[in-house]
């Protein structure tokens, strides 16, 4: 029984292993077949050795996988949607888009792209309530260096002083503009557990990796044109108070 | 490490020793990988300085005038990259626990609800 349950889990390790990596293993295959073991089954001899370099192919996978998506962030923009989806479905799903894989956009450095607009009363709900000229923290966002301008498609709620527009869950023509400002570590959080009387206790030090983003437009949603304030005279303004102060 | 489109990182400054074999990976990452990180960021000025008999040492200075030391003894030319990287990455802040994540000069839009708001 035991050598049947341990057929099986090789035969369920070869076939995931395949699945993910044909490639390597029709290649290795043929090394495979010299090493001569005593099993008589013709099976068990490919999937005992793949079993025993499963670690070494997740690993040198691994690897190949960061090389795959460091070539992805270098070249052009077509490639990258078709390799970026592929990775993506792999990764974890992002709950933004960025604006552009591939090159990244360094907008603020011309003088000419004013991006950071006077405040504008109107904001919007991403994960965070935010407004024009805020910053937020967030995890640590891949693809995206310093200076890059961001597009966050998943907007919740638009409000303004005057409208307020609600998604179900989501606005599809909302967009929120924001500037990466800085990938830095959190303080170190000292992760400490113990288990009295019973001789368990353990230190472990953590530090989180944050992106500071900068909010510079929303857009979806009508704002209100600014009020020109004419400033009265200043002379007008110095001689009142003396008026009072002498009346 | 822009605040608002302005660079906040001044300048590198990269310490090591020619003898000691803590500066191995620092010294081997100075003829890989300092090239390709003085062509990427443009604005930063880098100097290497020799101090024989200490242990190597990356220094960033910022706008705001603060320093920031990174030992990089016994580290491999990739970590000292890293390290560099995270020191070109990050404002000249102190590195203090956040109170929020979200930081706002205008918290309300639409007028603060108060009980005596009526909708």
């Amino acid at each position: 029984m035991a050598s049947l349950r341990c057929l099986r889990e090789l035969s369920r390790r070869a076939t995931t292993a395949l699945s993910i990596n044909q490639t390597r293993l029709i290649s290795s295959l043929p090394s495979l077949e010299p090493r001569g073991t005593s099993i008589t089954h013709a099976t068990p001899t490919p999937n005992r050795s793949l079993s025993r370099d499963l670690p070494w192919y997740t690993r040198s996978q691994g690897r190949h996988f960061s090389s795959k998506t460091n070539d992805t962030d270098e070249s052009s923009d077509g490639e990258d949607d078709d390799n970026d989806e592929d990775s993506a479905e792999m990764e974890v799903e992002r709950e933004y888009s960025p604006a552009e894989i591939g090159y990244k956009v360094m907008g603020p450095l011309k003088p000419s792209e004013r991006l950071f607009k006077p405040y504008e009363p109107v904001f919007a709900v991403v994960q965070f309530k935010v407004s024009n000229g805020d910053s937020i923290f967030t995890e640590k966002l891949k693809f995206c260096d310093i200076n890059d301008k961001l597009v966050l498609t998943k907007v919740l709620l638009l409000g303004s002083a005057s409208q307020t527009i609600i998604g179900r869950p989501i606005l599809p023509e909302a967009t929120v503009h924001a500037v990466v400002e800085e990938h830095a570590l959190d303080e170190k959080v000292l992760i400490f557990k113990k288990k009295r009387r019973k001789n368990y206790r353990r230190t472990t030090g953590h530090r989180q990796e944050l992106t500071k983003l900068r909010i510079t437009d929303i857009q979806g949603i009508e704002k209100p044109e600014p009020k020109i304030v004419h400033k009265p005279p200043k002379a007008a303004d110095t001689e009142q108070p003396e008026a009072e102060l002498v009346g | 490490m822009a605040l608002r489109g302005a660079w906040q990182f001044q300048k590198l400054v990269v310490s090591y020793c020619n003898w000691g074999g803590s500066s191995r990976g620092i010294r081997a990452f100075m003829e890989s990988e300092l090239p390709a990180l003085i062509e990427k960021n443009p604005q930063l000025e880098v100097a290497t300085e020799l101090s024989r008999g200490q242990h190597p040492y990356l220094k960033g200075i910022y706008r705001n005038r603060n320093e920031r030391v990174v030992c990089v003894k016994n580290m491999d030319p990739e970590q000292v990259l890293l390290n560099a990287t995270r020191l070109r990455n990050s404002l000249g802040r102190k590195v203090v626990k956040l109170r929020t994540r979200h930081v706002t000069k205008h918290p309300s839009v639409q007028g603060t609800w108060t009980t005596a708001v009526k909708f």
